[in-house]
């Protein structure tokens, strides 16, 4: 019953090279995303896609990305996300590739999501600490891990009816 | 089959009711070429198919089986099968081809359907005496 569907769209920057996080930034995200679209799903799919496509959300520490388009055309945006190799800021590519999380129908329920990876990580990290104090550092970090519930609701408040 | 009797003129009869839909989709297609000059081989013209589907729907279109069933060079006609799924990507990407090797070109698709034994007859072409 909701006009206007849309797809939320989490991923996650992966790369060996230290350099790619400067260059994660919506524009060059963007066009790596269009040129994959472009490649593999032809003109056809880079319109289809490119409908109300933005990056809505970016954070260099981690490399997560969120992605927005439209509900019909989300399959092909997922099956080109694989095609992204690099990110080129000035003139200089960085070898990389995305990562699908979440897809998810609101903000809302990719930020749900988004915790509960990021809680699983640091877990993640502090069995992996070789250090005592990296250990003392990431246990601080996870102590002090909460959920707080802002006054303002954000614009896309949809039902999300389908997730995968 | 109807069973032929003795002394009984029967007529011995089959009927086959397909409901499935037919998995490949055969189109006669002609290539338009006004502004003259050399004239595609087959193989050019398969790779000619090909670029067109790759333009407009990337390499997952260029991946769609299609197959060239006859040419001729001298009508720069053609029959064409591809997968019946694939058939609106197919004539799309031929509809909106606009240029072999810079010249301009057109694809004018006169007959389809998903029996290849339709396309030897077109009530279009038919003469009346």
């Amino acid at each position: 019953h909701v006009p206007l569907s849309r797809r939320y769209v989490l991923c996650e920057v992966v790369s060996e090279d230290p350099r790619c996080r400067q260059c994660i930034e919506d524009r060059t995200l963007g066009l790596a995303v269009r040129d994959a679209i472009t490649r593999v799903h032809g003109e056809y799919g880079l319109a289809c896609c490119s409908i109300s496509f933005t990056v809505k959300y970016l954070n260099a520490y981690t490399g997560t990305v969120l992605l927005r388009c439209r509900k019909d055309s989300y399959r092909l945006l997922c099956s080109a996300l694989p095609f992204v190799r690099y990110l080129e800021s000035r003139a200089q590519r960085y070898p990389c590739f995305l990562n699908t999380l979440h897809v998810g129908g609101t903000i809302r329920t990719c930020q749900k999501f988004l915790i509960q990876y990021n809680r699983t990580q640091l877990l993640r990290l502090l069995q992996n600490c070789t250090n005592e104090e990296e250990r003392q550092c990431i246990q601080k970090s996870l102590l002090s891990c909460s959920l707080t519930e802002q006054q303002s609701q954000s614009g896309d408040e949809e039902e999300d009816d389908g997730t995968e | 089959r109807g069973p032929a009797g003795r002394g009984m003129a029967a007529a011995a009869f089959e009927r086959r009711v397909v409901r499935r839909a037919a998995e490949h989709h055969y189109l006669r297609v002609r290539l338009e070429l006004p502004d003259g000059g050399a004239r595609p081989n087959a193989a050019q013209f398969k790779q000619l198919v090909v670029t067109a589907l790759r333009e407009l729907h990337g390499e997952v279109g260029a991946a769609l089986p299609v197959d060239i069933l006859t040419y001729e060079e001298k009508t720069l006609s053609a029959i064409l099968r591809v997968i019946s799924s694939g058939l609106v990507k197919l004539w799309s990407a031929l509809t909106l081809l606009g240029f072999y090797q810079n010249r301009r070109c057109a694809f004018r698709v006169l007959q389809t359907s998903p029996f290849l034994l339709a396309l030897s007859g077109n009530s279009r072409e038919l003469v009346l005496d």
